[in-house]
């Protein structure tokens, strides 16, 4: 379903991504670990070209996600993203933020794209906050309406980039447990964080990522059990002592 | 001093018209301006290759070059290339290029201020770029834009003044032939001039206040 061949990045000289080879298939959970600047933001970020490839090749569905001739606003209706600080809309209710790209990008009619957000936030726990405006909501609440908002648009696959990382402690567990559910519905997910409970219970690979490398691969319990490689070993212990 | 005669029923009556003078033309160039510095602003914000460039020149360029050069220009430099503006339409062309430019740069502000993750989560939901700028960026700008609007608004106010020098029949324009009759009247009309400037300019700056805390 998502296929990188050979994938480099660079930012002027920095060398983001070195030579990335990865396929990701339907209904697969893949969490992407690694220490911050390795690269995995950026990789995820290429998946619907909020960044570019230098060069290589990465196809989401078949289609070349970098190609000129690519109309990317409908490869993206198919690719959902969830960001490390919401990126809810503030001048929006809880409401129009999820109907907002229904309306517009599939044309749903007002009263079918509130249905439907009005169903997934009972999924997410908070149908009563639909007439709410970002602001009056936690970081938990505001972090499952931007699921909610991703997954209105029924796309095939979500990206969750550090989507725990900037929350308190104690509401980290709330937008976990929602992942889990999609992930258990048989959602192709990729999720770069650094939660090992969720990456235990429901990732069906973990990618560990270094300096813009792909650097092991593996089942979940298998790579924190032994991981194979040096830095991996490192990385792991450093994360589990805290 | 002769505060009767300076403030005369028929002197206050003269005044008072250029004071609307004042007020009109002021209020024309900032709506033409504020259209204008719209485009512009987003024009340059949205940086299309070439156009980007050229408005950002334009910009730059107006905005250091005195006003009443472009007053000058507009009045004495265009007829001889042939486009002869009557003083209304030279004043209010010469305040509408300067403030454009001006305003440009405040839209351009008021986009920059737009957290990028919001843009972000709009493309990755598929919206367009100009589905984004129109429902996510634009609406949340000009609630951030208001403020220094008004603030500029009260510049050109003051600024319409220097109208003078090609004769607008504005507020100074008007003060000035009163005072010119009598020495004894020149105190009476600039304590009479200041006030009203004061008064409407900081009515509006308190407007602009108002509009700041309410968004804070």
């Amino acid at each position: 379903m998502i296929r990188f061949k050979s994938v480099n990045k660079y930012y002027g000289d920095f060398h983001v991504l070195k030579d990335i080879n990865l396929v990701i298939n339907k209904g697969e959970v893949v969490v992407v670990i690694g220490p911050s600047g390795s690269g995995k933001s950026t990789m995820l970020r290429c998946i619907n070209r909020l960044e570019t490839i230098s060069d290589g090749e990465l196809t989401v569905n078949g289609v070349k996600v970098n190609d000129k001739n690519t109309n990317i606003n409908e490869l993206r209706r198919n690719i959902g993203m969830v960001f490390q600080h919401f990126n809810l809309y503030p001048h929006k209710t809880v409401l129009e933020n999820i109907t907002l790209a229904p309306t517009m990008v599939l044309k749903q009619s007002k009263e079918e794209a509130e249905k439907i957000a009005m169903y997934y936030l009972e999924k997410v726990g908070i149908p009563d906050k639909a007439n709410s405006y970002p602001s009056q909501l936690s970081g938990g609440q505001q972090q499952r309406v931007a699921i909610a908002r991703g997954l209105a648009m029924k796309p095939e696959i979500m990206l969750f980039d550090e989507p725990t990382s900037a929350l308190d402690p104690e509401m980290i567990g709330e937008v976990l447990d929602v992942m889990k559910a999609l992930a258990k519905e048989g959602m192709t997910m990729v999720v770069v964080t650094h939660e090992m409970g969720f990456a235990k219970e429901v990732a069906d690979r973990i990618i560990f990522m270094d300096q813009g490398r792909i650097l092991e691969e593996g089942k979940p319990a298998d790579f924190y059990a032994n991981p194979k490689e040096e830095r991996a070993r490192v990385f792991l212990s450093r994360i589990l002592n805290h | 001093m002769d505060f009767a005669g300076a403030l005369s029923a028929d002197h206050l009556k003269f005044l008072a018209d250029g004071f609307w003078v004042t007020l009109s033309i002021a209020f024309i160039s900032i709506l033409l301006s504020f259209i204008i510095g719209i485009l512009l602003g987003t024009l340059r914000y949205a940086q299309i290759p070439v156009v980007s460039r050229v408005v950002a020149i334009y910009v730059e360029t107006i905005r250091n070059m005195p006003l009443l050069l472009i007053i000058f220009f507009t009045f004495f430099a265009l007829p001889e290339v042939g486009i002869k503006l009557t003083v209304t339409q030279a004043a209010i062309t010469a305040l509408t290029v300067f403030e454009s430019a001006m305003l440009a740069e405040i839209v351009r502000g008021g986009l920059n201020s737009i957290d990028k993750g919001q843009i972000e989560a709009a493309r990755s939901s598929g919206l367009t770029y100009i589905q984004t700028l129109w429902h996510i960026v634009m609406p949340q700008a000009l609630r951030r834009m208001v403020p220094p609007i008004v603030s500029q608004f009260i510049s050109l106010l003051k600024d319409t003044s220097l109208c003078v020098i090609i004769a607008l029949p504005e507020f100074m324009h008007n003060a000035q032939i009163i005072y010119a009759q009598n020495v004894n009247y020149i105190i009476p009309i600039f304590i009479l001039v200041a006030f009203m400037y004061f008064i409407v300019n900081y009515a509006l700056s308190l407007v602009a206040r108002r509009l700041e805390s309410r968004q804070a």
